[in-house]
């Protein structure tokens, strides 16, 4: 059972949230070609490690979130908004 | 019959009735289903799962193998409970499992006589796998009806279980699985630190070993220290204890799953526990050797026999013998003998037992056997005596072969740790070889493994590291834990193993006795190539049964490791999965059974459909009327009846459970411009206009019709199914897509209740409902919108239609929604007016040949709904960039049509193959499906919509709808899916 901690509503259990998608890819321009669309829609990463991945708190607040969650271990280090980004371990 | 009740044990004096295969007993409280049992005699329990062999009691605990029961009757009955698991209570019915017509004699066991006679027995090893490949016709007239007759367990129940059973959620900071001397030990420690602490143990008493020990004056002390330790756990406020509890599962997040057996008005409590810190102190099971009918009833594991005599007072047997390789298995036989319990001999595989042992055998005056083997036991039914044997000192021949009389059989090869919990933290299991078994090397900082389960022996030593996981734990948290007191007296474990993992004589030789799987099995899978651990037990199915190979994984892998000249760490082991023991289904349904399964949407008219008779059916979350039969009427006689009178005068129905989303904002216009792929910032205010939206990848992913109320503030509907994903879609596009758009959105689905009225005679009915709006084409047209009030309820009012016909759709408040329906039927009696249901809503869109989610599957593309037309070209939208790939747009792909029978009273199956050819074979070319049917009452003939290849070309062509399942094939005439008012002449009129 996965907790993720809410900006809004603070820590729930992950059953209160649906996962979303990738949240590390970029969009392309609406006039990009083809090519790069396809990419874009169709090919992902799937690193062993630190993901970052958006999820919906659909049975919350309703809102969008970004989530790093370690894909090895499940563990979640980071929640924030979709446009913020989790500091850089330097 | 061999064991008795020989004294008072841990029990108390309370006599209990129940009653064994329907004969009546007595037992004592504090027994288990187990003890009392053999407390009557019972030496045959049940039947063994393959091979119908009799199996009796073999232990006192999870380990169970033999004693597998079936607890209660009818709805109440749990079949395949450890009969050591289950208390005995007052009036219990014990039923025996798989023997007809009783455990003593049955039938079946003929399975094991032809196993012992022909070479491959109808179920060694691979038996699934080989009878697979042997002839088909075989299979089904020989092997499937044998072996449904032969193998099995348990019945389950045939009526519901009456039962309640609840789902509990919780938090502590410290865990502790397990309450033997170790649990204990660090409960009691961390509780001293005021931080919450949840202990589990599946037994009903606490102490793990413990409870194996002699409770007598000379050892007083010890019994007094866990009495003590339980009584300080009990009255500490901070911590929860709970028996009968097995603790089957750890997961992500350090959460724990148990399920916790209970008396009264609910069965079970399924635990979900968010824990800080995990103890795990599951302790270790004694496995049993591997020899020659060591399944036969009265072969029991030392510990069990030891415990039903010194917690339960059962005597198992007036004649012990006892066979072990390491020095636990003694204290039994001593423990019998100062009990007065004959033991005619200690047979011991190793050469050179301790001599404290010895002195200790030859001071009661046992026989001690040492080098020495039991190659077989011997009884028809139970033990009655058994064959030993010298064994030679490489261990691969015996000699020397002598017959001791017994009629119970102690044996011990060894203690496993439980590191079924450990290894659910993702490390792998290590051999061990000072203990000839697997550890898991699972510490801090959130979980520590302690005691037996972390291979230790002796009990100060194990109480000692239950106070130091507690302690390092509580110092992670913050705070502090205190001391305990240590035992009086030190306990010795499972100390000097010398592994003996199987006797080289001939016999049957069970490995997994739950699951009949012999050595023979283990060893024949290796010449048959099987060398991993993973396929020796999918190919052998050793361990897969209710006790997940707890006794015999270990016996089994050094048997496998020898046969491929490896060590047994080499070879390895499988990582344990959840649950860790049989568990009920019932404790993870809680109380959502039933109707309570999921929640059920009633629309605010519910009560009108009731009261007009309506049949109701599931659509989404909703109950949604699917016809209103009258006098007589069967399904199809109504919603016939309903789609012609539709056509003819009107109808109306509800469309409540479609998704209404409210867009405001400066930007609303913008943002469904860009979700639509048809323009939307070009609508009027007061019109309405269908959309539709696309996947990224260019698939179409809903419909509906949006309305503009004004510039800034739009409505939308949804399809029923996409309502939810819709929503979220929308959320997405403007959190994470475009946050800089000035739009917000918000689903009004329940804030409108939501009829359509359809037919020539709508415009009659409703202007006679509600005089105040003007109803003519000039006032309201075709996707005209127009909001009203009546009565004081608001109403959006949209002239939309989906059938063909005129029609309007209205939305009324949801408080005001029976009103309005209600006010239209009494307006429309004039006009014959008669409420429809979802099947005949399905009929009028079918002859429409309007698209709804059973055409929109998640594979077709605009070009193949002939929507292409519709996307717009002045703007980016959503899946405009994908939508037009090679082999999105191929001519070829399948393409909506409408189907007509050849034979108009011919029904058209839906989920039908279409092909070219009446007599097309399985492997036919396929050109297409059937989505959805109908019967026409306006055309007089059956009718489908489909996806045909290249459809567009193929109007007028005759081909074959198949349903190859039923036989059926039907001769269908490829039409437009237009079937009614292709022009749009009735819905503009
Ligand atoms: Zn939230």
């Amino acid at each position: 059972m996965l907790r993720i901690n809410c900006p809004y509503c603070g820590e729930r259990e992950h059953s209160e949230f649906t996962y979303g998608e990738d949240a590390t890819r970029t969009t392309p321009d609406n006039d990009a070609p083809m090519e790069q669309w396809n990419t874009f829609v169709y090919e992902r990463i799937n690193p062993a490690g630190e993901h970052l991945e958006y999820w919906h708190h659909a049975f919350g607040c309703r809102a969008w979130l970004k989530v790093q969650r370690n894909t090895l271990t499940h563990d979640i280090s980071w929640v924030g908004l979709p446009h913020e980004n989790p500091q850089v371990q330097s | 019959m061999s064991g008795f009740r020989h004294g008072q044990g841990r029990l108390g004096d309370a006599t209990l009735h129940f009653s064994f295969d329907g004969k009546p007993m007595l037992g004592r409280a504090g027994d288990t289903v187990a003890s009392a049992l053999l407390a009557n005699g019972v030496e045959v329990v049940g039947r063994s799962f393959k091979y119908h062999r009799p199996r009796g009691v073999t232990s006192s605990g999870p380990e169970e193998t033999g004693a597998l029961v079936t607890i209660g009757a009818g709805g109440k009955a749990d079949p395949n409970a450890r009969a050591t698991m289950e208390p005995l209570t007052q009036g219990l019915e014990v039923f025996s499992q798989n023997c007809f017509p009783s455990p003593k004699f049955d039938l079946m066991s003929i399975n094991g006589l032809a196993g012992a006679v022909l070479p491959g027995s109808l179920f060694s090893a691979g038996f699934y796998y080989k009878t697979f490949m042997w002839p088909a016709a075989l299979w089904y007239k020989f092997y499937e009806p044998s072996i449904r007759a032969a193998a099995g367990m348990g019945t389950p129940p045939k009526v519901a279980d009456p039962d309640i059973y609840d789902r509990i959620q919780s938090f502590c900071d410290l865990a502790v699985v397990g309450g033997g001397c170790a649990g204990l030990a660090a409960a009691l420690s961390a509780a001293q630190s005021g931080l919450r602490v949840v202990m589990f143990d599946e037994h009903n008493d606490l102490g793990g070993q413990l409870l194996n020990e002699v409770n007598n004056q000379a050892n007083a002390d010890l019994e007094q220290w866990r009495v003590n330790t339980i009584a300080a756990l009990y009255a500490a406020g901070n911590v929860k204890v709970l028996t009968r509890t097995v603790c089957w599962g750890r997961f992500d997040g350090n959460t724990l799953a148990a399920h916790q057996s209970v008396d009264g008005k609910v069965r079970q409590n399924y635990h979900k526990v968010q824990a800080k810190k995990i103890i795990i102190a599951a302790g270790a099971i004694e496995r049993p050797l591997v020899f020659g009918n060591n399944d036969k009833p009265n072969v029991m594991l030392a510990s069990g026999a030891r415990r039903m005599l010194n917690h339960y007072g059962i005597a198992t047997g007036k004649m012990l013998a006892v066979f072990t390789n390491n020095d636990s298995a003694y204290q039994t036989a001593f423990d019998y003998i100062d009990a007065g319990i004959k033991v005619s001999a200690l047979v011991d595989s190793r050469q050179y037992p301790s001599q404290e042992l010895l002195d200790g055998c030859a001071s009661r005056g046992i026989s001690v056997h040492t080098q020495a083997v039991v190659t077989q036991a011997k009884g028809w039914q139970a033990v009655r005596s058994i064959e030993i044997a010298d064994l030679a000192a490489n261990g691969e021949r015996v000699s020397n072969r002598r017959r001791v009389e017994c009629d119970v059989l102690a044996h011990s090869g060894g203690w496993t740790p439980q590191v079924q919990m450990a290894s659910h933290g993702g490390k792998p299991p290590i051999y061990d070889k000072k203990i000839a078994a697997f550890i898991v090397d699972d510490q801090a900082p959130d979980t520590y493994s302690v005691g037996a389960a972390e291979g230790e022996n002796g009990l100060l030593v194990c109480v000692a590291q239950g106070v130091e996981a507690a302690k390092a734990a509580c110092a992670l948290l913050g705070k502090e834990a205190g001391p305990v007191a240590l035992p009086p007296q030190e306990r010795a474990g499972a100390t000097n193993i010398v592994p003996l993992w199987s006797v080289p004589a001939k016999g049957k030789q069970w490995v997994d006795i739950q699951h009949d799987v012999t050595a023979a099995d283990v060893v024949q899978s290796h010449q048959e190539g099987f060398v991993s651990v993973e396929h020796l037990k999918r190919y052998t199915t050793l361990g897969m049964a209710n006790d997940q190979g707890r006794t015999s994984n270990v016996n089994a892998l050094a048997i496998m490791a020898k046969c491929r000249g490896i060590s047994i760490a080499q070879a390895g082991t499988t990582r344990f999965r959840a649950p860790i023991a049989p568990v009920s289904m019932g404790g993870f349904g809680g109380r959502e059974v039933g109707q309570y399964f999921k929640p059920v949407r009633r629309t605010p008219m519910q009560e009108w459909h009731e009261n007009a008779g309506a049949v109701f059916v599931q659509a989404g979350m909703y109950m949604r009327p699917q016809y209103y039969p009258q006098a007589g009427e069967t399904i199809d006689d109504a919603y016939e009846r309903e789609t012609a009178h539709v056509r003819q005068k009107v109808g109306i129905c509800d469309v409540t459970s479609l998704g209404k989303i409210e867009i405001v904002g400066p930007d609303a216009a913008e943002f469904l411009d860009r979700v639509y792929i048809n323009m939307f910032s070009t609508l009027k205010v007061g019109k309405a206009r269908y959309g539709v939206m696309l996947r990224e990848d260019g698939i179409v992913y809903d419909d509906g019709t949006t309305s503009r109320f004004a510039d800034d503030r739009f409505f939308m509907t949804t399809t029923t199914a996409k309502a939810g994903p819709v929503m979220a879609y929308l959320e997405r596009c403007l959190e994470i897509d475009w946050p800089e758009l000035k739009v917000r959105v918000s689903s009004v689905s329940e804030r409108w209740g939501a009829m359509a009225v359809a037919g020539p005679n709508a415009r009659a009915t409703l202007t006679a409902a509600f005089p105040s709006v003007d109803f003519s084409n000039e006032a309201f047209p075709f996707m005209g919108v127009v909001h009203a009030e009546h009565n004081g309820a608001k109403m959006v009012l949209l002239r939309i239609s989906f059938s063909g016909e005129m029609a309007f759709e209205v939305y009324a408040e949801s408080e005001h929604a029976t009103d309005i329906w209600q006010t239209i039927i009494d307006a429309g009696k004039a006009y014959d007016i008669v409420p429809y249901g979802l099947e005949t809503l399905g009929a009028l869109r079918i002859e429409k040949g309007h698209v709804t989610g059973a055409e929109l599957d998640g594979r077709v593309t605009l070009g193949d709904v002939h929507m292409d037309g519709m996307a717009s070209k002045k703007k980016w939208f959503v899946g405009k960039n994908l939508k037009d790939r090679e082999g999105m747009v191929h001519p070829d792909r399948p393409q909506l049509v409408g189907l007509k029978s050849v034979d108009p009273r011919t029904p058209i199956s839906t989920g039908s193959i279409l092909v070219n050819d009446a007599n097309a074979s399985a492997g036919a070319d396929k050109q297409g499906w059937v989505s959805s049917m109908t019967y026409s009452p306006e055309l007089g003939s059956f009718i489908a919509l489909g996806f045909l290849r290249g459809g567009k070309e193929r109007i007028g062509q005759r081909i074959y709808a198949a349903y190859p399942v039923k036989g059926i094939t039907v001769e269908v005439e490829v039409v437009s899916n237009h079937f009614v008012d292709p022009t749009n002449e009735r819905v503009k009129g």
